[in-house]
């Protein structure tokens, strides 16, 4: 199935040929990243009759750019305002925000750039390279091994609430609950709902996280001039082209971090229904762990950046694998891309990639030309972007409420949805002033109704016999690295209080 | 050299609201799942149990922390730690206030000028009157790019009015 160089390259050239769809759509696909509720998947939806009138392999090739470059998108307000721009990118703020905040907004974003585009193309030739073998992840990963990546995410609440474990538990515990709101997958039993049938089908992300991160955010900032700290400001007045040079230059001094959490990425996106939020939640989870200097990361340290931007980049090229292969969209994006191919009577599965190349191989291919433009494009407007962190809070902070309030309208197009985030901002209000992790929330409300799909559909095929939990090898394998990756830190820990104390 | 002053115990009364909320929240949702099949219930009383343990080890290390006079228990001060300094709590409560009746008319009135009337209210609120002009300037530059570029070009599900539908009779 993999095709040699002379193809790939024959490919090559006659994506470039596309420039004209690929760029538009890169545009496009930046843009509706970077606005909460403007995800890639609502995009590809409101652009309906316009993919469906090209022909397959053009519309293909302008889905998957458009699909890329919101990956990219999405983090630039996750670094410059605290607001990721969708779930995937709802780790990027835990080091990105604190380097903005300190006047690093330009170098974050160029790091943001770097790693996102070497991971897209890393992940996009693993993809291309070893598609017979990740095309049988999916076959191999059931809801019992899901729940241990799940919990692999959901562990990242204790990793980040270091300096309070207590209050951290409370918050992650508290979001996990929100998320168990509305009807369950199995009964469909509404559980929580407060009698809206709204919340039926569980709590929106987009709400969520638009309340969570960008409404509370913009009630605080307000006491000061600007996004930026004191120092932020000073640091800042000095900047020129230097911090995007910097940036670059870190990032590839991280080189081995970029690949190991992009091909994380990979893998975990290949797993359909998992996603770019679990990909860079674990990714974080398990750089800090492997860390020399666990302590900075929430202070704005690169490793702490890299390794979710890398990770959720490394899921797009991912979800693609198990939608061409046997028809299973590993995404929302990906099951709209599968609409279309359908529409068009594209039959998936291995046959595609010897009856029509240019969708099969193709969509691979425009992703690597999509990357590599989408760095040409965007490295250059770092020192501009971070431009937004000088904007006076007195006009951000109501622009930024008012569209980020309708931002959480567009999924459902539920009034009711603008309501969740004032509710969710005040929640994270009050986390954010008295010591409460609002990304501990996030990720519960984010991972807790996945993880209990996955608990329930396991527990409803064993007949509800909670051994099954521990019945298969894969899975007591990740339960054994689970519970060792817990108990890690600690043992650090000890490790370096009782050398200190040899010391003394 | 000089003693180090006595530190004043940290008022926790503010760190109480979110386990409070929690509590309450749990509490809550555990009355909703009495009816359902067990496999359903399973999760949330494993997460809620844990939940609940969480809040009771922060109940316990709050009270040994008021035993050690390290933290104190007081309404007085709960305000300032939530809203901020007597300026910010008028801005804040007002900019929530604000934020709500965004959300009320924004059914009826549609995207634009709910988004103008916000916009144009908050700035002045958070800065003064007399900055009326650059407010005016910024929430019709804000508003009349939002409806083109979000309602016009992309024909994105905004919630329209009056004017969006006047304006899609005219363009």
């Amino acid at each position: 199935m993999i095709p040699d160089l002379g193809v790939f390259f024959g490919l090559l050239s006659d994506i470039l040929g596309y420039w004209w769809i690929i760029i538009p759509g890169t545009i496009l696909g930046i843009v509706v990243g970077a606005i909460p509720g403007f995800s890639a998947a609502n995009t590809i939806i409101i652009l309906l009759p316009i993919t469906l009138a090209m022909e397959p392999a053009t519309g293909m090739i302008f889905m998957v750019a458009l699909y890329t470059s919101s990956r990219l998108g999405a983090g630039i307000p996750a670094i410059l305002v605290n607001i990721p721009g969708t779930a995937g990118a709802a780790a990027t703020p835990l080091d990105g925000y604190p380097m903005a905040k300190a006047g690093r907004g330009q170098q974050a974003l160029a790091i943001s750039f770097v790693s996102s585009v070497s991971a897209g193309l890393i992940t996009t030739i693993a993809a291309i390279i070893l598609i017979p073998w990740l095309s049988q992840v999916a076959f191999h990963l059931h809801s019992v091994e899901m729940i241990v990546v799940m919990l692999f995410g959901i562990s990242l609440i204790a990793t980040i609430s270091a300096e309070d474990k207590i209050k951290g538990l409370i918050a992650g515990l508290f979001g996990l609950m929100i998320g168990y709101i509305g009807a369950d997958v199995v009964y469909e039993a509404p559980r929580g709902t407060f009698g809206f049938l709204e919340l039926y089908d569980k709590v929106p992300l987009i709400p969520a996280l638009v309340g969570l991160f960008a409404i509370s955010e913009a009630f605080v900032v307000i006491e000061r001039s600007t996004i930026l700290s004191k120092q932020g400001e000073i640091d800042r007045q000095h900047s020129g082209w230097g911090p995007t040079f910097e940036g670059i230059r870190a990032t590839f001094v991280h080189w081995k971090e970029v690949i190991w959490t992009s091909l994380l990425g990979l893998v975990i996106g290949v797993i359909p229904g998992a996603g770019a939020a679990i990909a860079s939640f674990v990714a974080y989870q398990q750089s800090r762990l492997l860390s020399k200097t666990p302590e900075l990361y929430g202070t704005g340290h690169i490793p702490g950046l890299i390794a979710p931007e890398s990770a959720n980049n490394g899921v797009t090229s991912g979800t693609l694998i198990p939608l061409l292969i046997i028809g299973v969209p590993g995404g929302a994006t990906a099951a709209i891309m599968a609409v279309v191919l359908e529409y068009h009577g594209v039959n998936f599965g291995p046959d595609l990639f010897e009856t029509q190349p240019l969708i099969a191989y193709g969509s691979f291919t425009a992703m690597l030309v999509t990357y590599v433009l989408l760095g040409l494009m965007i490295l250059p407007l770092t020192r501009y972007f971070s431009h937004v962190m000088v904007v006076p809070t007195i006009y951000m902070v109501p622009v930024l409420i008012a569209f980020t309030l309708v931002g959480s309208f567009v999924p459902r197009a539920y009034v009711f949805d603008m309501g969740i985030a004032i509710i969710f901002g005040i929640i994270g209000y009050i986390a954010r002033r008295t010591g409460y992790h609002v990304a501990a929330i996030l990720i519960g409300v984010i991972l807790g109704p996945l993880l209990e799909n996955y608990f329930l559909r396991a527990l409803r095929i064993s007949q509800g016999d909670l051994t099954t939990l521990f019945s298969s090898n894969i899975g007591n394998t990740l339960w054994v690295l689970l519970v060792l990756s817990l108990i890690i830190p600690g043992l650090k820990r000890y490790r370096g209080k009782a050398g200190l104390r040899k010391a003394k | 050299m000089q003693p180090e002053p006595e530190q004043k115990p940290r008022n926790i009364l503010p760190d109480c609201i979110i386990p409070a909320l929690a509590l309450i929240f749990t509490l809550y949702y555990l009355t909703t799942i009495t009816e359902v099949p067990w496999i359903s219930q399973a999760s949330a009383i494993v997460v809620s149990g844990l939940l609940l343990l969480s809040i009771l080890a922060f109940i316990i290390r709050s009270a040994w922390r008021i035993r050690q006079h390290q933290e104190t228990l007081r309404i007085k001060g709960t305000l300032l730690v939530l809203l901020g300094e007597k300026p910010l709590i008028a801005k804040r409560i007002a900019l929530l206030t604000l934020a709500i009746a965004y959300v009320w008319f924004i059914d009826g009135l549609g995207f634009t000028l709910t988004t103008f009337v916000f916009v144009f209210c908050g700035i002045i609120l958070l800065s003064s009157r007399d900055n009326w002009k650059n407010a005016l300037k910024v929430s019709l530059s804000c508003t009349v790019i939002g409806y083109f570029v979000f309602i016009y070009l992309f024909k994105t599900r905004f919630p329209e009015g009056l004017i969006e539908h006047w304006l899609k009779s005219v363009l």
